[in-house]
């Protein structure tokens, strides 16, 4: 478990106020979401597993992971919905609560659904009233794309409506830190989109967004940053193109016309080597200096260099993991 | 505090459940069990106004608690964690919540009983009716908030409806105790809805409450309260 850096804690202990302040001094200073070596198991299960991460404020980030990854429970531990078991969760500086009850911490939750006999307008001006200095009600529902909706009761509106209620919901407080826990699942192509550029819009007032999802093409899209979560851990940590490069940057492919397979993986930037009938594919950091070495070996039959996917990188990045444990994360 | 004592109040008055089962069903059989055998006795006209008036009161406070199931099935407690709201306040809201939806269910039979029945109290015993009938609803709010906090949605259903007739037939608000064998009316006379009707029966007979209904009540308010406190501390941190 890697020390909490100095900086997290430093401020708080010279301008502690005198009296509880609902805002903490480190607010402005202290990075919106740090976790270090937090842990959370249900019985057996280690559903989130020693995690260390800081997210700078600003910063727009996806957690990436499968179903079951562990990624909505480090969103129950960081809104301090739940307790970790081990490690430390702070957000702005504080414990989550703290945060929370000051108005900074606006959350779309995962499993919510659909609050019965009351209207959308009613709804999110509730929720707006809790907040120290929330957007006006009309702003957090055209934002949320769901401006006509207004009048119309939440529990008959159809799943991808509810979810943009949801969506409003979170955003009305006007939080410094917006938490979205797969917050596309529901959605058609068409609202998908709206959702994003609506994410985005408020993501540019300069606040931090964290969102779960399983779609690697969301992940990279509307992120800065890329966290790839697998049984309760982090196992790679950057952009797409980082990730690409961590689980093995390209794909050299080439005809070996009979020639042996042996001695491939030791090629420069050579990672991983597949061969399909009389085809070699080789995962690659470094596709020129594999490629110039398989010419110096007169083996450029049928030549091939692609990209590898982010499908590849993050097939790489969650299955190598079980094994060889925390080694090659990416950052 | 008062934005979420209005919203949940409005969320509970737009449940036909709650209009239908609080409201209408306890004026109904009111009317129905005062009027079919040509009842002589205005007694008891004003004795069964009590008990259906207690039993409303009963339902609807009970009602709550299936309110805060649902609340924590579809996630809406737990979307509350995450505003800046204290949690107790979120407790304290729905306790207020039940104190004032009981309020149309116990002025309904009421009205059905002095409009519609005939009942003659003085104006005092109408005032002092209803603010005991509302006071004594408490410890049956208590009781259906621990079934809330600890049952699933469907179980609390369940269970509210099973004390609620189980209740309201043991203490006696639907026939009158004197149809009961005496070793019946012993079990009834430690019952809550029996101490809570009986609250309402003396003052419409122009008594003060017996301290022996106070005392069973309170009993009962400590062991209902314990009951919702434990619950809370069990249901709170997994919904």
């Amino acid at each position: 478990m890697p020390p909490n850096e100095p900086t997290t804690t430093a401020p708080a202990t010279t301008t502690t106020p005198p009296r509880p302040a609902p805002a903490p001094a480190t607010h402005r200073t202290a990075p919106a979401v740090s976790l270090a070596g937090a842990a959370k198991a249900y019985g057996a299960v280690r559903a989130v597993d020693g995690v260390d991460l800081e997210i700078a404020r600003g910063e727009t980030v996806a957690l990436l992971g499968r179903n079951g990854a562990g990624k909505s429970t480090a969103i129950a531990l960081l809104l301090g919905l739940c307790p970790p078991d081990q490690g430390a969760v702070e957000l702005f500086g504080g414990p989550p609560d703290r945060a929370v009850r000051a108005g900074l911490v606006g959350a779309m939750l995962q499993e919510a659904r659909a609050v019965p006999r009351v209207t959308v307008g009613e709804l999110v001006a509730f929720v707006a009233g809790r907040y120290p200095a929330p957007m006006p009600v009309e702003q957090a529902l055209e934002l949320a794309g769901i401006a006509e909706l207004a009048g119309r009761r939440v529990d008959r509106l159809s799943g991808g409506q509810t979810q943009r209620v949801r969506f409003a919901v979170a955003l009305t407080g006007n939080p410094d830190l917006l938490v979205l826990d797969e917050p596309t699942a529901a959605l058609d192509v068409e609202a998908r989109h709206t959702f994003w550029k609506s994410m985005r819009a408020y993501a540019r007032r300069g606040s931090t967004v964290l969102f779960s999802t399983h779609y690697l093409e969301e992940a990279e899209a509307h992120a800065d940053r890329i966290l790839v979560v697998d049984r309760g851990r982090i196992v790679a940590d950057g952009t797409g193109d980082e990730l690409r490069r961590a689980a093995g940057g390209s794909r050299v492919s080439f005809d070996l016309a009979g020639r042996p397979a042996e001695g491939l993986t030791l090629l420069p930037g050579v990672r991983a080597l597949e061969v399909r009938g009389d085809r070699a594919l080789l995962r690659t950091e470094d596709s020129d200096a594999t490629v110039v070495a398989l010419a110096e070996l007169g083996a450029v039959r049928g030549l091939e260099v692609a990209p590898a996917s982010l499908d590849d990188a993050f097939l790489a990045l969650t299955a190598a993991e079980a094994t060889t444990a925390e080694g090659e994360t990416a950052r | 505090m008062r934005d979420y004592l209005r919203l949940e109040t409005r969320r509970t008055l737009r449940d036909p459940g709650f209009v239908v089962g609080g409201i209408a069903m306890p004026v109904l059989m009111y009317l129905l069990f005062t009027n079919l055998g040509d009842g002589d006795s205005g007694g008891w006209k004003t004795g069964a106004m009590v008990g259906m008036a207690a039993y409303g009161a009963v339902g609807t406070a009970l009602n709550t608690g299936g309110g805060v199931a649902e609340d924590r099935a579809i996630g809406w407690l737990r979307q509350l964690r995450v505003t800046p709201m204290p949690p107790h306040q979120v407790v304290v809201g729905r306790a207020l919540t039940a104190s004032v939806t009981v309020l149309p269910a116990i002025a309904a039979v009421l009205a059905a009983g002095g409009l519609l029945n005939g009942v003659r109290l003085d104006a005092w015993q109408w005032a002092a009716l209803a603010l005991l009938l509302w006071l004594g609803s408490v410890p049956f709010t208590l009781l259906g908030l621990g079934n809330g906090y600890r049952l699933t949605g469907q179980t609390t259903g369940v269970a509210n409806m099973v004390a609620n007739l189980a209740l309201a037939v043991l203490g006696g608000l639907w026939f009158p105790l004197a149809l009961f064998p005496e070793w019946l009316r012993a079990v009834s006379a430690y019952t809550p809805t029996n101490r809570f009707a009986e609250l309402g029966t003396s003052v419409a007979t122009g008594h003060a409450p017996p301290p022996g209904a106070i005392f069973v009540l309170t009993a009962w308010l400590l062991a209902f309260g314990a009951y919702a406190v434990l619950s809370y501390r069990r249901g709170a941190g997994n919904d």
